[in-house]
């Protein structure tokens, strides 16, 4: 059994005063997708940025292949950019991923950061603008793009250093259906690659096509781990930790409640 | 209504960002000559010539360099009509009621007198006031026409090739890509306060709002700036930002750069006082 | 407030562009070594934030409407530092993309602004709030009282700019080259706009947001309170000595201000020759021989700085300003200046004496 590519062990961290993460323990292992589910507030975010490095545990530990992610270990010889060409994170905001004047030069920001030279930094930024279909858009301002444009942008200037790790945070937030589900498709490409790809969301009706694995976090804490449909058939589950909703409808002639989310998912009595 | 005048004036304001942004962007595109010019030639060509109009001291030498902005706005495809009316009209009605006092005020050879005595208008007077209205109207144009072929990036990237620090240009960058963000955030949050209200709302109650609405905008702003500072570590920014030089001056290039430095020369020489 | 192009003379464009360039230069430092891979970021959102506060039509306490320039709410979060640079390059975008303010004047702009201005706010405010709690009124007052004054030193500079035009820059006909009106008409002129309407305008955001973070956010007040914090907002720390030298800055400023005016000798000559041989203008020689009303004893050096001041001021000046209290505004200016410099100096002289006498 190969090491886990990430370990989190009883993190636990605070904005300020307030508690984010509560003695989170996770293990995460390469080349696998999972969802990670909860309400907003559960800690989603926090987790995410921390397997990014972007901050620190109060207390506890966490390891990416082996390696402590700590600023220390972070700032000695050059291990800072070994691990952010690794690893990329998508923030649920595409606003403030995107800072750069340009989708151009959006694209072409992670390459230069990293030192790679220009000629080989414009040819695989005009590569990826074709994958991703936004070509058109290379010399938009990002304030003229809409929510679904951002999105493709954002994304492409992260997958632009083909990580081996895909932390996505909400990434179906905010668009419509199509752009969701494109961006559902690209996520799916990367299941079963190599990739490893974590992927948060409160939307149930996408955990099937994206990961093989669910954790569900309630409050700061892991609720519950296992398959999609372990997940998503535990009712009781879902409802406490605020992901489905129960109220009075009707099937037919019958009326009667339990809990549900509206989707595009038949379900039966 | 006392209600729709500041609240609706300040929205007017966020909103007219985006026009101003709109239309640049489209003069930019357009196949007319200071387009053709490499952006540095731009920068510096029509600064010299803002130069060469402060430099001066003689009304005919400024009005020349103001014809030689009209024909520059002409061959770069800038419609006279609007330049005339957004720009010209407005900066003459602004530096004319700021220079009047001075056709009365300035001491010198009296041309009118007015009955009464008190009052002269002094040659003088109206000497300095058309000196000034006419270097602010050619000047105005000459950075209306800079600003309106040359997309903000552009102007940076010259910038940055006149040694101003990295980090200054970038954080000009990234001002103006959150300027919008952020009057549109602003304009959000009027409209939807301004909805929210019936019937006429008092001065200090509007000011209140506005105040508000400042106060939670300040909070997205910082809450703003750190998340972009998260997503820009998460890209491998530390500290030191690179970037792509791009520019390569061509021979159409350098003799538009010795034009406008000619014709600066020429003026300050013939314009000395 | 934001000056155009073809106001001020090239060689004051220059100096105020030298001058400011040297608080640029002393920000930028400052705060590389404060926030190194945070500054990007945070100045550039604050510098947004304040370009769409400028925006905001705030209606004041009097009927009057007003614009606010933020740089009295950036000092108090981000610094003096931060706050120059945030305030400069609002104002640089301002003139480069949407044409408010000239680019041959973008160097007075930031200087009476983003320099004078937070330098003014940030000293002001911290003199008054001097160790009261965050969240204390006295915080809001500060903050209110800091911004009007803030407003109002950046009007007098800018007006002070204005006003040397003509006494420097005219031909030889007399004909003013760039702003055309002398002191005694851009002081009133644009101070009485400030005093009433924009300084207010100031004010009143400074403290409405001041007292809005002591409810939604302290943390980012946090800086100003001599407290060091390791909050994950904006860790700035700005030990108290930095105080002293923003004193001495501030005293300087009002130095100069007079001082630049001393240095232009001869224009006088100039002027009262081509009132001389106007007729119109007979009544300025007296103006111009001293006989003022001898006031109340002053020191006889400050007489002649009076007589300095007053005896260029042709004609056409309104009355209060031909009167020798007008040249005494200026001159206690100067003194005070003088005393602030004075004793900072005197305050340094005993700190060294007393470290020098530990072991």
């Amino acid at each position: 059994m190969t090491a886990p590519i990430f370990e989190a062990k009883q993190v636990s961290f605070s904005y300020e005063a307030i508690p984010a993460l509560r003695d989170l323990s996770l293990s995460m292992e390469a080349g696998r997708s999972l969802a990670l589910v909860g309400a907003n507030g559960s800690g989603k975010s926090t987790l995410l940025r921390l397997l990014d490095a972007l901050c620190f545990p109060s207390s506890g530990s966490i390891s990416f292949s082996g390696n402590p992610l700590t600023p220390e270990r972070l700032r000695a010889d050059g291990y800072d950019l070994w691990f952010r060409r690794r690893v990329a994170l998508l923030f649920q905001n595409p606003d403030v991923q995107l800072f750069n004047p340009t989708v151009f030069d959006e694209v072409a920001f992670g390459p230069l950061q990293l030192g790679w030279a220009s000629t080989e930094v414009i040819a695989r930024v005009n590569s990826m603008l074709e994958t991703m279909v936004i070509s058109h858009l290379r010399d938009r301002a990002p304030y003229r793009l809409s929510a679904g444009e951002k999105k493709r942008v954002a994304l492409a200037s992260v997958i632009v250093l083909d990580p081996e790790v895909l932390l996505l945070d909400e990434p179906t937030s905010m668009l419509d259906p199509r752009s969701q589900s494109q961006l559902i498709d690209l996520v799916q490409n990367w299941k079963g690659t190599s990739k490893t790809v974590i992927t948060s969301t409160h939307q149930l009706e996408i955990v099937e096509d994206i990961a093989e694995r669910v954790v569900v976090l309630e409050q700061g804490s892991v609720a519950a781990d296992g398959t999609p449909s372990e997940i998503l058939s535990n009712g009781e589950l879902l409802l406490r930790a605020n992901l489905v909703h129960a109220h009075r409808h009707k099937h037919g002639d019958m009326v009667h409640s339990h809990p549900h989310l509206h989707s595009h998912a038949r379900h039966e009595h | 209504m006392r209600r729709h005048d500041t609240i609706a004036a300040t929205l007017l304001s966020l909103t007219h960002a985006f026009g101003t942004a709109l239309v640049s962007e489209q003069v930019a595109r357009r196949p007319g000559l200071l387009q053709a010019f490499d952006p540095r030639v731009r920068v510096i060509g029509l600064f010299a010539l803002v130069l060469a109009v402060i430099l001066s001291h003689r009304i005919s030498v400024i009005v020349a360099l103001f014809v030689v902005a009209v024909l520059l706005a002409v061959l770069s495809q800038v419609n006279l009509k609007s330049l005339a009316i957004r720009v010209w009209l407005m900066v003459l009605l602004f530096t004319s009621v700021i220079a009047l006092p001075s056709v009365f005020l300035t001491p010198g050879d009296p041309i009118v007198t007015f009955p009464a005595g008190a009052l002269h208008i002094t040659a003088q007077g109206v000497t300095t006031a058309v000196l000034l209205i006419t270097r602010v109207e050619t000047a105005v144009t000459l950075t209306t026409l800079l600003v309106l072929t040359t997309p903000w990036m552009q102007i940076l990237k010259a910038l940055r090739a006149f040694r101003i620090p990295q980090e200054v240009v970038m954080m000009l960058a990234m001002t103006h890509r959150y300027i919008f963000l952020l009057a549109e955030t602003a304009a959000q949050m009027f409209e939807s306060r301004q909805s929210r209200t019936v019937g006429v709302i008092a001065h200090s109650a509007a000011r209140h709002m506005t105040t508000r609405t400042g106060g939670v905008l300040l909070s997205k702003s910082v809450e703003l700036s750190n998340d972009v500072f998260l997503a820009m570590q998460s890209r491998g920014f530390r500290g030191d930002a690179k970037t792509l030089s791009e520019f390569r001056m061509r021979s159409l290039d350098y003799i538009g750069l010795l034009s406008f430095l000619l014709v600066g020369v020429v003026a300050v020489w013939v314009g000395r006082a | 407030m934001h000056i155009p192009d073809g106001y001020l003379s090239p060689s004051t464009c220059a100096a105020l562009y030298a001058s400011a360039g040297v608080g640029w230069y002393a920000a930028l430092r400052r705060v590389k070594c404060v926030f190194t891979t945070r500054l990007i970021p945070l100045i550039s959102v604050f510098a947004a934030f304040s370009f769409v506060l400028m925006m905001f039509n705030l209606p004041l306490p009097g009927g009057t409407t007003g614009h606010a320039i933020g740089v009295t709410i950036a000092s108090i979060i981000l610094g003096p530092s931060g706050a120059i640079l945030s305030i400069s390059i609002a104002v640089a975008i301002q003139a480069l993309f949407f044409g408010d303010g000239g680019i041959t004047t973008l160097g007075a702009n930031c200087f009476n602004m983003a320099i004078v201005g937070s330098l003014m706010a940030y000293v002001t405010y911290r003199l008054v709030a001097a160790g009261a709690a965050i969240s204390s009124r006295r915080r809001v007052v500060a903050a209110a009282i800091a911004g009007y004054l803030a407003a109002n030193t950046a009007a007098f500079v800018a007006a002070v700019e204005f006003g040397i035009q003509p006494l420097f820059f005219h031909n030889a006909r007399g004909v003013p080259l760039y702003a055309p009106y002398p002191l005694s008409v851009a002081i009133p002129a644009m101070m009485i706009g400030h005093l009433a309407v924009a300084g207010i305008a100031e004010a009143v955001i400074a403290a409405g947001l001041v007292a809005y973070l002591q409810v939604a956010d302290p943390l980012l007040l946090g800086n100003t309170s001599g407290l060091s914090d390791s909050a994950t907002s904006t860790p700035v720390f700005v030990p108290q000595k930095s105080l002293r030298k923003l004193w001495l800055t501030v005293a300087l400023l009002m130095l100069l201000t007079p001082l630049g005016i001393l240095a232009g000798g001869t224009a006088w000559g100039e002027w009262s020759m081509s009132q001389v041989s106007a007729a119109a203008d007979q009544k300025a020689i007296p103006t111009t021989s001293h006989d003022q009303a001898q006031p109340s004893s002053p020191p006889a050096g400050l007489q002649r700085l009076c007589s300095l001041w007053t005896a260029p001021i042709p004609n056409y000046a309104p009355e209060f300003v031909k009167s020798p209290r007008f040249g005494y505004l200026l001159s206690a200016m100067f003194g005070v200046g003088m005393l602030m410099a004075f004793s900072l100096v005197i305050q340094r002289i005993l700190q060294r004496r007393r470290t020098a006498g530990q072991p």
